[in-house]
């Protein structure tokens, strides 16, 4: 062969490898513009065969982790025991706070499920988390999320026995809020920080002429369709920001932490066969938070959903 | 073992236990970005359109848990491919100071296309996220690739 036909046949296999990655280049380029549907099809097709041993082992390790909790529950318990000997009103409050933790799913009863949270840990999964309860199980997109401080986010996105979340950490993260007398009625979503760890939450739309004390318990109004009403969402930490005349926003103290949620409940079935205010069932969370931090201020009372 | 099937093991290997770390164990940012290591181990070794390929391929398996930007891993992961095996012609270099510059600045530029792909809605600031954040995340990918490619040989004599 010349060396003339070397040279083309050596440009004929460039040109070939430059398309070859143009194209693929153009395929990655696609993929943000495909319908959500596709995507999530996608997605689940990836992570139901390639990615499912990964996701298998942080299943078996929250199993693992929920067992070492109950251990340490029952040390917990058998160390009350043994301090009620020498302080029995301590064991009272104790048990009764733990009482109203491990209520929470009786009183809300066959409407909400319970389920364990993973985290997959990835680039653009942040604010997402995954469900092992699905469809199979009465679950339905839009299902709200809580867990025993309050309100952790919303299902997204449902499979047979899976499904996906987001938080309230998510951009698209909206709520209606309320006061808990129901007479301020505003917006929770999530307001970023410098840091991805910054995002802190917030109530905004809140009227100019009306002003929110720290400490305020706030809580999902019902409205929109989504979340039921009496939600524990958050305490009001202090003004964000105010529109004169216009409007105010405040900073919340989340009543959940969503990195700390590792088992939680989940709404089942539709919202008609649901309860629609559960402001009885979860009050007893909400002035246990609101109660001690109005007076004192302290952001560390505040509890993850697991404790 | 031949080279090539020696860079293949430690690709497939450092992607198998980024998603140990990140999916199985839960780490999140704990643990290195080991994907995006083996991606630049790899594409090392191939022509563009492999190269492309493979990050495709890659951005997807990450994009599988993306909850804020579906696609924006594979957009980056499929460009570094393309820079890391256009490296090829553009430096021949097998120094360590070579391998760690390469390292860095793939891991960079991989989170720099990731910001640009995510969409104003959703990035962080850029001299938070990419001068302080990425730089820190590219400096920890760095120093656990070199460490990785040492003890598999997976590059050039010099280094091991």
């Amino acid at each position: 062969m010349s060396a003339y036909h070397i040279g083309e046949h050596e440009e004929a296999t460039g040109r070939r490898k430059t398309i070859t990655a143009v194209v693929i280049v153009g395929l990655a380029l696609a993929l943000p513009f495909m319908p959500a549907a596709q995507q999530q099809q996608l997605a689940f097709l990836l992570r139901s065969s390639v990615l499912r041993p990964f996701v298998s082992i942080q299943e078996g390790l929250a199993a693992v982790r929920l067992h070492a909790v109950s251990t340490e529950e029952f040390q917990a318990r058998l160390d009350s025991m043994v301090s009620a000997l020498t302080n029995q009103g301590t064991l009272a409050e104790e048990n009764g706070r733990l009482r109203k933790l491990l209520d929470l799913s009786r009183r809300l009863g066959t409407a909400y499920l319970p389920a364990s949270v993973l985290r997959a840990g990835t680039a653009g999964s942040e604010s997402m988390f995954l469900l092992d309860v699905g469809s199979d199980h009465g679950l339905r997109v839009n299902a709200p999320v809580i867990g025993s401080g309050g309100l952790i986010g919303v299902v997204r996105e449902v499979r047979a026995s899976m499904s996906i979340g987001m938080d309230w950490t998510h951009p698209e993260f909206r709520a209606s809020a309320m006061t808990m007398d129901g007479e301020i009625y505003g917006f929770v979503r999530a307001e970023r920080g410098l840091f991805r760890e910054g995002g802190r939450m917030l109530l905004d739309g809140i009227p100019f002429h009306n002003s929110l004390e720290p400490g305020m318990a706030i809580v999902t109004s019902g409205l929109g369709g989504v979340f039921p009403r009496g939600i524990t969402v958050g305490i009001v930490d202090q003004l964000a920001a105010e529109t004169a005349g216009w409007r105010r926003s405040y900073w919340l103290r989340p009543a959940v932490f969503p990195g700390s949620a590792t088992h939680v409940l989940v709404a089942v079935g539709t919202m008609s066969e649901r309860p629609t205010d559960l402001t009885e069932v979860m009050q007893d969370s909400t002035t246990q938070r609101a109660g001690p931090i109005a007076g004192s201020g302290d952001r560390d009372r505040l509890e993850g959903p697991g404790s | 073992m031949s080279k090539a099937l020696r860079v293949s093991v430690v690709v497939v290997g450092l992607a198998v236990l980024h998603f140990l770390l990140h999916v199985g164990f839960g780490l999140g940012d704990v643990a290195p970005d080991l994907l995006t290591v083996a991606l630049l181990v790899g594409v090392r070794e191939v022509e563009v359109g492999w190269g492309a390929g493979i990050g495709f391929v890659l951005g997807l398996l990450e994009d599988a848990f993306a909850a804020l930007a579906f696609g924006a891993s594979t957009v980056a992961m499929t460009i570094v491919g393309i820079a890391g095996a256009r490296t090829r012609d553009l430096f021949v270099g097998d120094s360590l100071v070579f391998l760690v510059s390469y390292l860095f600045v793939g891991k960079w530029l991989r989170d720099l296309v990731y910001w640009i792909s995510v969409g104003e809605d959703i990035r962080q600031p850029f001299v938070e996220s990419m001068l302080i954040g990425s730089g820190l995340a590219a400096a920890y990918a760095t120093v656990v690739g070199v460490v990785a490619i040492a003890i598999s040989g997976a590059w050039w004599e010099t280094v091991r």
